[in-house]
This record gives structure tokens, C-alpha cells and sequence, in this order.
């Protein structure tokens, strides 16, 4: 597990967050995960946003079943996290980084 | 699954994805705001005009299409970036930012234009309108930018700008006097200041007036016959009017004056050309032709004269000698005239010329003594073809005829109350002189014909040691006006 922890503290972080439109909870969520990946990814992640309200076919194509949802594509395994993504300490163990939270 | 039904029932979900015969189904669970929303957001999109919301983070929480063509993003890598990530701030002045920001807080909005650097390094002149937004309790929320890209405008008006700067430029520093008139009251609306120069008034003494108000057109129905002429060619000229300054001054002027359009109105300009140096200058050639007229003339009345006294004496061969070298005689003193612009010849410039034959004895065998004096034109071709003349005339039967004989060449001016110019030319040492039996051509010319060009009197001895001739005249008659009254102690 923890050379599993160390391989993720390097790997470069593939992301896609699907939202819908300009509700307040996706601007809440595209706004969290920003700072999330800035703030323990800085440097090595690529997060692409998705509207699925203007791409439904991206929705059904990734089997997304509500919005707000981010999937980590890479480093595997897939991962699906929903909601506004508030909730750091969870996403931050879901995406397999070891981080102590003040 | 349980995942996603926790997340939908704590209320963490917007929509729902559900597949139906059409292809997947959004359902959204928020109701009429999240329809607005997207309703806005459609309208957004179709807008030319850059749109981008960011949250008090300063995160983009929305952008529409036409701000990813600006910026050169997409939406899905902006969201939530921050505006830095995606372009900088350029401000004209250092104060502007500070200025936008506080009208941000007191009044909630500014307008204004600034320079957009994206990441690229492109740069967008853009107009912007930044509102800030508010939720249903007035709380701040951010702020919505809307962002038009006047780079183009901007391209053009700074064209329009240095347009306006260099042809500002040639009006203000024209060496011609420009004037602008409204062709339906015919009064000037705008001189420069070669024009306000020229004639003494100030600009605000020139605008208002009609043009013979200063002098240009002899009265109003010459200014109004000009705008009917105007009305129908577009163009008049006037080549020689007189032109008065204020300070009396006169000026002839040239006028060309044309009707043009100033987007859509029309408008006289008056280009002014003092032309009187011109015209003085073409006075000068006008009375120096006649003048070279005259003297061209002139002398060849006098070439006429010599020929035909020359062939009074003599057979053939030994006229055309004896004409050739005096009108070599005659060339030699036209030269010396015409480099000092005919203003009179030096006597010792004038002596060395006629005896530029004689150039390695001057000095020895031909002593020159007097002052430094200048002959009038007259005289000098009258003395100079009488030097000639002597000259010949000694070489041949004369002084200058052997190896020991002197010429001695003085002349002088008397200081008496009314001056005197005499001249001399005496012979010694050469073969002895006898008296010629009859009188040729050459004895006219040192005689009657030098004293005609002075006025004066020659006097010509035949001495057994050698000849001598003398020339006397009021020096006002032969001297140029530049050394009448001068001191006659120089020596040549």
C-alpha cells in the first residue's frame, strides 16, 4: 500500500469533471476541484471540464449517471467521485494521495 | 451506486443522466434556475462580445464562445482557472488600475479600456464593462466581465492619429500661407502661421474674416465672384495679387484655391504663396538681359569700328593679323570685365592682360607704378585697346622690338578738389623713333578713341629714345565710384 501511496506521489493525474452548465453546484465543483488539483497536483494533472447539458453523448459514452462528476482516468484505477467535490479530504484519498489535512 | 444515490439524496447532485429512446436524457434537479441558467448561458454564447464571470477567488466560473476565439482557450481548460492564467493586464497609466478597482467598490461597475496580453504573448485592445455580481441577499458573488476587442479600432485611430500628426505637421510648418474658408459665409476658419506671419495678424484676428476683410480679394464681390468660380470648377488660381501686412508691408502673392469635402461639408483651402522675392529676382534677369543687350551692342559696334578703320591701312594678309590681335585685345579686357561681374577692371590686372604676350618681361623690361584703382567698363575696353595697341606697336618698331629696350607704365590719381586720373606709357632703350609720315588705325585707337571712352585728352610724342603717350581725365569719368575718393599713395 504504501509503495503503492509513493507511485501515486509522482504519477501524472488525468481528469475530467462533468458539470451541467452554469448551475451554482457545478461552478462549486469546477471551482474545488481547481483547487485541489492546483494545491496537491501542481504541475502534473490535466482536469478537462465538460458541460454535459451541450455533450449528453460524453455523458452516456463515460456511463455518467448524474453531474456533478469527476472521474481520474489515470493513474489507474478509474475513479468517480460526485458532488461539488467540498469534500477534500475524501477526494484526496479517492485519488490516492497521502496527505495529512490541518 | 450507492455512492451516486448517497450523493443525490444529501442533495450533491445537479442532474441526472438517463437513457431513453432518443439518446441519453438530462434531467436537472434544480428546477427554473438551472433552466434560466442555461437559457443565459445559450444566450451568452451567440454574443460577439467576450463574457467571463470569475468568483471571489477570481476563478472562472464562466465563459462563453466568443472569449475562447479571444483568448485562444477552451472552456473545459479555463473553467476554474484563474483570469491570470489566461491573459494579463496592460493599463495606459499607472493610476488606471487603481481607478477600475475602486470604482468596482463604490459603484460596482467599471468601463474602460486596457491592453489584454494572453499566454501567447498576443495582444488585444479590449474595451471592457465589469459589473459585480450579487446573489439574491446582494452579497458579492464576483464579478461578470464583458469584453469587446477593439484592436482594429484601435489600429485605425492610431493611423487616423498620425495621420492627423503629420499633416498637422505640413500645416503648421509650411513655408506657403494656408488658409481655410467656409464656402457659404465665405470667412476663414483656419490659417497657419506662415500666414499669420506674413500678414501681422494673429490667428484669432484672421478666423471670422472674408478675404478681402485682409486684403487678399479687393472687395466682397471679388470674395463672392471667387466661390461662385469655386461652386463651379473646383479650382481657382490668381497668379500676381498684391498683398498688404498689417505692419504695411507689401507682398505679391500667387493664390490657388480649391473647393474640397470634409466628410460632406465643403470646404475652401487657400494655399498662399508670397511670391515677391521671386518677382524681384525676375526683375534682376529681366534688367541684366537688357543690360548684356546693350553691351553686346556696344561692343560690337566697337568691332565693327576697328574692322573697318583696320582695313583702311595695310594689303590683306596682314589685315587679318593686325584684326585678329585686336580683337584678342578687345576679348582679353571682355574677360576681366565679366569676372568682376562689370563692376570695373584694376589698371594693373588690366595691363597685364593686353601684354600677356609680354608676361616673362613684366618686371624687367616692363615696369608697372601706380595705385591700386579700379576702371569703369567704359574705360577700361578704351584704355585696354589702347595698351594693345602700344604694345604691338612696341614689339614691332619699338622698345619691346630689341633686347634692351624698357616700357614704363604709370599711372596716378591727383588729389585736387576735383581729381584727376593720368595714365602713361613711355618708351626707352629701343631703336630710335622717327616720326611715322602718315597716321593708321593704331593712332586712332590710342588716340581719339581712348580719349572718347575717358572723356579726357592722349597725347602721343614720337622722341628719338622712344615713344610716349599719355592719357588724362577727370578721374570721376574713368575711376568706379568705389575709389574715386580714395587715397592715391598705392602702388600697383
Amino acid at each position: 500500500m504504501k509503495a503503492a501511496m509513493t507511485a501515486f506521489a509522482s504519477a501524472r493525474y488525468v481528469l475530467r469533471l462533468y458539470v451541467t452548465g452554469l448551475s451554482p453546484r457545478s461552478m462549486r465543483a469546477i471551482s474545488n476541484t481547481r483547487w485541489i488539483c492546483d494545491t496537491y497536483l501542481s504541475g502534473r494533472y490535466d482536469l478537462e471540464v465538460v458541460d454535459i447539458a451541450q455533450h449528453p453523448a460524453e455523458a452516456k459514452d463515460k456511463q455518467i449517471v448524474a453531474a456533478p462528476t469527476l472521474i481520474k482516468t489515470l493513474p489507474q484505477p478509474l475513479r468517480r467521485f460526485i458532488g461539488d467535490m467540498s469534500q477534500t479530504e475524501r477526494i484526496l484519498l479517492g485519488l490516492g494521495l497521502d496527505v495529512q489535512l490541518p | 451506486m450507492e455512492e451516486t444515490l448517497h450523493a443525490i439524496r444529501s442533495g450533491q447532485v445537479d442532474a441526472l443522466v438517463v437513457e431513453g429512446n432518443d439518446g441519453p436524457q438530462i434531467y436537472t434537479l434544480q428546477g427554473l434556475d438551472a433552466e434560466t441558467n442555461r437559457f443565459r448561458g445559450a444566450i451568452l454564447d451567440q454574443v460577439n462580445d467576450a463574457v467571463i464571470a470569475v468568483n471571489h477567488e477570481n476563478c472562472i466560473i464562466y465563459l462563453n464562445s466568443a472569449a475562447e476565439r479571444l483568448y485562444g482557450v477552451t472552456i473545459s481548460k479555463a473553467l476554474g482557472q484563474t483570469l491570470p492564467q489566461i491573459y494579463n493586464c496592460r493599463w495606459g497609466h499607472e493610476d488606471d488600475e487603481a481607478a477600475a478597482m475602486t470604482a468596482l467598490l463604490e459603484r460596482g461597475e467599471w468601463r474602460g479600456e486596457n491592453v489584454h496580453i494572453r499566454r501567447d504573448g498576443i495582444e488585444i485592445n479590449a474595451e471592457s464593462s465589469i459589473t459585480v455580481l450579487r446573489d439574491v441577499s446582494g452579497q458579492s458573488t464576483g464579478i461578470l466581465s464583458v469584453i469587446r476587442d477593439v484592436t482594429e479600432r484601435k489600429c485605425s485611430e492610431n493611423k487616423v492619429l498620425v495621420s492627423e500628426i503629420r499633416y498637422r505637421r505640413l500645416f503648421e510648418t509650411a513655408h506657403d500661407g494656408v488658409l481655410l474658408l467656409n464656402p457659404a459665409t465665405r470667412e476663414i476658419i483656419d490659417a497657419n502661421p506662415f500666414m499669420t506671419e506674413m500678414l501681422g495678424y494673429s490667428h484669432r484676428q484672421l478666423v471670422g474674416k472674408e478675404l478681402f476683410e485682409i486684403g487678399l480679394l479687393k472687395d466682397e464681390a471679388a470674395s463672392q465672384e471667387m466661390v461662385r468660380k469655386l461652386s463651379r470648377t473646383n479650382q481657382v488660381r490668381y497668379d500676381d495679387l498684391p498683398l498688404k501686412g498689417t505692419g504695411g508691408q507689401l507682398h505679391e502673392v500667387e493664390v490657388v484655391a480649391n473647393l474640397y469635402d470634409e466628410g460632406g461639408l465643403p470646404v475652401i483651402q487657400c494655399n498662399v504663396r508670397d511670391i515677391t522675392a521671386r518677382k524681384r529676382s525676375e526683375e534682376q534677369v529681366r534688367l541684366l538681359m537688357a543690360e548684356v543687350n546693350h553691351r553686346a551692342k556696344n561692343l560690337l559696334a566697337v568691332v565693327l569700328a576697328v574692322a573697318q578703320q583696320t582695313a583702311k591701312y595695310g594689303d590683306l594678309p596682314s589685315y587679318v593679323k593686325r584684326l585678329s590681335d585686336r580683337i584678342d585685345g578687345l576679348a582679353a579686357g571682355q574677360d576681366l570685365l565679366v569676372r568682376n561681374l562689370w563692376q570695373g577692371v584694376e589698371v594693373s590686372d588690366l595691363v597685364k592682360a593686353q601684354l600677356a604676350h609680354f608676361e616673362d618681361l613684366i618686371g624687367t623690361r616692363i615696369l608697372m607704378h601706380g595705385p591700386c584703382v579700379q576702371l569703369t567698363a567704359a574705360a577700361a575696353q578704351g584704355v585696354g585697346m589702347a595698351l594693345h595697341e602700344l604694345a604691338t606697336n612696341a614689339s614691332k618698331y619699338g622698345a619691346l622690338s630689341n633686347f634692351e629696350g624698357q616700357v614704363h607704365i604709370s599711372w596716378r590719381v591727383t588729389a585736387a578738389a576735383k581729381p584727376g586720373f593720368s595714365m602713361s606709357w613711355t618708351e626707352s632703350g629701343g631703336p630710335r623713333v622717327v616720326e611715322p609720315v602718315r597716321k593708321g588705325f593704331g593712332q586712332v585707337i590710342i588716340g581719339r578713341m581712348a580719349e572718347a571712352s575717358v572723356l579726357g585728352t592722349a597725347e602721343i610724342r614720337f622722341h628719338e629714345e622712344g615713344l610716349s603717350w599719355t592719357l588724362n581725365a577727370a578721374a570721376e569719368n574713368v575711376l568706379t565710384g568705389r575709389n574715386q575718393n580714395e587715397s592715391a599713395q598705392g602702388d600697383a
